[in-house]
C-alpha cells in the first residue's frame, strides 16, 4: 500500500536532512507504527506521504499512486487525522463534516454516525470553536474517516485525550484494521504502538534504526525483568533485574537470602525500553 | 459541485465572522456620510467689505436694480465692533504712508446686502456697506479681510480703491488692477461672451456623486484585496487549509470560492452606496461586470500576496504599503492638475476613471469595456499565479 525507497528531505534544500535516505514498505491491511521522539522526522515523512510536502528525493508510491505525479483522486482512498486539530471554528460539528464529505468523489459516511462514534453525540449543532481541545481532536479524527479510507494516516491519534476517550479511539482503529484498512500511525507513545501496530519502525534524526513486529522486538531485544522491593537498613529499596543475566540472577538470590522482600513482580521489557536500548535515546 | 459547496461554506463562515459586517457597516457609514455630510451642490459664499464714495442716488440705483432683478435683497444691519488699534496704510502707487490711531472701541451698524445666485436664487455673497471709509479700514485690519471703496473718476466712470493686507501675491494684485479697467457693462458683456467647455465628462455628477468612484474603489478593490488575505490567514491559523489539501478537491476551487465570497460581499456593499445615491442614472449592465471583474483581480492579487506569508502579522508591511500606493490615484481624481503620467500605470487609476465613466450619463462605454477586458485578463493571470503558488505552499 505504501512503498518508500531512499526518501530524503531537507526543509532548506541543503545538507541538513530532516529525513535521510529511509526505505520501508507497508502492506495492505497492515497497521504500521512510525515511532520516534519529537523532531525525529515522523511528521515530515507523513507529510510527504500525504502530499503536504513535495517529494524531493526518492521513490514513493502511496495507494498505488506515484508521488512524483499529481493525482488528487488518490485522496478518495486516503484519510488523514492530524495531530493538531484543524476544524472550522465558525461551523458547527455537523457542518464541518458535511462540507468535507462533499469534497470527495466516493460515497461518504453519515456525519451524525461519525460524530456519535467518537463520543460527540449531542454536540452536532455546537460550533467547533466552542469545543475543548480534546473534542476538536475527536472531530478531526472523525473527519478522517468520512471517505471510508483504505489508507489511514494517524498522527498521534490519542494525544491529549482522557483515558476513556483514548480507549474508544483505539477500539475504532482496531475495528478498522480488522476490516482491512491500512494504517500509518506516527507517535511517540510506545504503549499505543505496542497495542495497535503490526510492525513498527524506530526513527531518530531522520534515519530508521530498525523495523520489526513488537513481538519480535521483545524477543530479540527484550529481556525478562523482575522488580524487587526489599528492606535494607530500615529503608525500602527497589531494583529491576534481568532474569537472563548471570550477574542479575546471582543478585536476585542474594536479595532473597539476605533481605526482607516486600514485593517482587516479573515483567516484559516495554517497547520504550527497547527503543532506548536500540537507539540510545529516549522518546521525549 | 465542490466549488458551490466551498462557496456555501465560505458564505456561512463570512456571515458568522466579522469581516463581512465590517465591510457592510463601512458601506452604510459611507452612505450616511454622503447623504448627511456632503452637499450635492455646495455654495461658496463670499463676503464683500465695501464703502461707497458714490453719490447716494447712484449707489441706490445699483442696489435697486439688483433687488428688482431678484439677484439681491436687503438683510438686517450687521453689527461690527471697531477695536482700538494703531496701524499704517501704504499707497502702492504713490508710496504715501498714512498712519491711523484709534484709541476707543466703537460699535457700528452696517447696511448688509445679500447677493443671490441668478440661477438657484441661493445666497451667493454678502456685501457690507460701511458709511465711513475709516470704519471699513479698521474692520479690515482687525479681521484681515480685503475691502474696496467705490467711487467715480473725473470722467464719471466707476473706480475702485482696494485695501489689501500686504501679504497678497503680485498675481492677485495684478488681477484686481485689471479687473475693473473696463466699465461694468463691458465686464458683463465680456463675461457673457466667454464660452466654457468642460474637459472632463463628469460635469453632470454632483459633489456627492463625484465621491462614489473613490468609495467604490476603496470598498471594492482595496477591501477585497485586504479581506481575502485575512480569510486565507484565518484558514492558515485554524489549519483547515491542510485538511483541504488532503481531499480530492483542487486548490483552484478553494481559491475561487474565496474570491467569490469577496465578490458577493462587494456587490452587496457597493449596492448599498450606489442605489440610494445614483438611482437609475448609471448603466448597471456596465457597472456590475466592471465591479465584479476589478474585485476579482484585486482578490486574486490578495491571494497571491497571501501565498508568500504564513501569518497576517508578517504580511502587514506589504498589505499597508500596497494599499497606500494603490490609493494614490485618488489624489489625481480630486486634484486634476496633479495627473503625472506614471500615476496612470497604477491599476486603481483606470478603476476610478472607469467608475466615473459609468456614473455619468454620457460616459465612455468603450473605455469601461476595454478596462473590463484588461482587468479580466490580468485577474486570470494573477489567479493562475496564485494557484501555482498555493499548490507549492499550501501548508506554509
Amino acid at each position: 500500500m505504501i512503498s518508500v525507497k531512499n526518501l530524503s528531505y531537507s526543509y532548506n534544500k541543503d545538507d541538513n536532512l530532516a529525513v535521510n535516505n529511509i526505505s520501508f514498505e507497508v502492506a495492505k491491511g497492515e497497521t504500521f507504527g512510525f515511532l520516534g521522539p519529537s523532531g525525529a522526522g515522523k511528521s515530515t515523512t507523513q507529510n510527504i506521504l500525504t502530499g503536504l510536502l513535495k517529494l524531493q528525493q526518492g521513490e514513493v508510491t502511496v495507494g498505488g499512486f506515484d508521488l512524483k505525479k499529481v493525482h488528487n483522486e488518490r485522496f478518495n482512498k486516503i484519510g488523514v487525522s492530524f495531530e493538531e486539530s484543524n476544524v472550522y471554528g465558525k461551523l458547527i460539528a455537523k457542518e464541518n463534516l458535511k462540507f468535507y464529505a462533499k469534497l470527495f468523489d466516493v460515497p461518504t459516511r453519515d456525519p451524525d454516525e461519525l460524530i456519535a462514534l467518537v463520543g460527540l453525540e449531542g454536540k452536532e449543532k455546537v460550533r467547533a470553536g466552542e469545543f475543548s481541545k480534546g473534542m476538536k481532536h475527536r472531530l478531526t479524527f472523525a473527519r478522517s474517516m468520512l471517505n471510508n479510507p483504505e489508507l489511514w494516516f494517524l498522527d498521534e491519534p490519542t494525544t491529549g485525550l482522557d483515558p476513556a476517550i483514548a480507549a474508544t479511539i483505539k477500539d475504532i482503529i482496531r475495528d478498522r484494521a480488522a476490516k482491512g484498512t491500512t494504517s500509518f500511525l506516527t507517535t511517540h507513545n510506545m504503549y499505543i504502538a505496542d497495542e495497535l501496530c503490526d510492525r513498527v519502525a524506530f526513527i531518530i534524526d531522520g534515519e530508521i534504526h530498525l523495523i520489526d513486529t513488537p513481538k519480535n522486538l521483545k524477543i530479540k531485544y527484550g529481556k525478562k525483568l523482575i522488580d524487587i522491593e526489599y528492606v535494607k537498613e530500615n529503608k525500602a529499596v527497589k531494583e529491576t533485574l534481568k532474569t537472563v543475566d548471570e550477574q542479575d540472577k546471582k543478585r536476585i538470590g542474594e536479595i532473597v537470602a539476605n533481605y526482607d522482600i516486600q514485593t517482587m513482580h516479573s515483567k516484559e521489557a516495554t517497547l520504550e525500553e527497547i527503543f532506548i536500548e536500540v537507539t540510545g535515546r529516549g522518546l521525549v | 459541485m465542490k466549488l458551490i459547496s466551498s462557496y456555501i461554506k465560505e458564505m456561512k463562515i463570512a456571515a458568522r465572522g466579522f469581516y463581512f459586517y465590517i465591510e457592510t457597516s463601512f458601506a452604510v457609514i459611507l452612505l450616511l456620510v454622503l447623504l448627511l455630510a456632503v452637499n450635492e451642490n455646495p455654495v461658496s459664499r463670499q463676503k464683500e467689505y465695501l464703502s461707497s464714495d458714490l453719490p447716494a442716488q447712484f449707489t441706490q440705483a445699483m442696489i435697486d436694480t439688483g433687488i428688482s432683478e431678484g439677484t439681491a435683497r436687503w438683510a438686517d444691519d450687521t453689527e461690527f465692533v471697531l477695536k482700538p488699534n494703531s496701524f499704517e496704510v501704504t499707497n502702492k502707487q504713490t508710496d504715501e504712508i498714512i498712519k491711523y490711531d484709534f484709541d476707543e472701541e466703537q460699535t457700528v451698524m452696517v447696511s448688509t446686502l445679500e447677493n443671490l445666485d441668478p440661477k438657484t436664487k441661493e445666497l451667493a455673497s454678502t456685501a457690507y456697506f460701511f458709511d465711513a471709509e475709516e470704519d471699513l479700514i479698521r474692520v479690515l485690519y482687525d479681521q484681515k479681510y480685503v475691502g474696496a471703496v467705490l467711487g467715480l473718476t473725473n470722467t464719471g466712470e466707476l473706480s475702485y480703491k482696494y485695501y489689501l493686507q500686504g501679504f497678497e501675491t503680485e498675481r492677485m494684485v495684478d488681477l484686481l488692477s485689471v479687473l475693473n479697467l473696463g466699465s461694468l457693462d463691458e465686464l458683463e458683456e465680456a463675461s457673457k461672451a466667454i464660452e466654457v467647455r468642460s474637459l472632463g465628462s463628469f460635469t453632470n455628477l454632483n459633489n456627492r456623486q463625484n465621491l462614489i468612484p473613490v468609495f467604490l474603489t476603496f470598498t471594492g478593490s482595496l477591501m477585497g484585496f485586504f479581506i481575502v488575505m485575512a480569510y486565507i490567514f484565518l484558514d492558515k491559523d485554524e489549519g483547515v487549509i491542510k485538511a483541504f489539501a488532503v481531499t480530492p478537491s483542487s486548490v483552484w476551487k478553494y481559491l475561487l470560492s474565496k474570491t467569490m465570497i469577496i465578490m458577493t460581499t462587494v456587490v452587496f456593499s457597493s449596492t448599498i452606496i450606489m442605489i440610494p445615491i445614483m438611482g437609475a442614472q448609471p448603466n448597471y449592465l456596465l457597472f456590475y461586470p466592471f465591479l465584479l471583474i476589478t474585485t476579482f483581480t484585486f482578490a486574486a492579487l490578495g491571494l497571491l500576496s497571501a501565498s508568500f506569508f504564513d501569518s497576517i502579522s508578517k504580511s502587514f508591511g506589504l498589505m499597508y504599503g500596497l494599499m497606500i500606493v494603490l490609493m494614490m490615484p485618488a489624489f489625481s481624481y480630486f486634484i486634476p492638475s496633479f495627473d503625472p503620467l506614471w500615476l496612470r500605470f497604477f491599476p486603481t487609476y483606470p478603476i476610478l476613471q472607469g467608475y466615473k465613466e459609468i456614473l455619468v450619463s454620457n460616459g465612455d462605454t468603450g473605455y469601461v469595456l476595454m478596462y473590463t477586458g484588461i482587468f479580466l485578463a490580468a485577474g486570470i493571470i494573477i489567479f493562475l499565479l496564485a494557484n501555482f503558488r498555493f499548490k507549492k505552499t499550501l501548508t506554509v
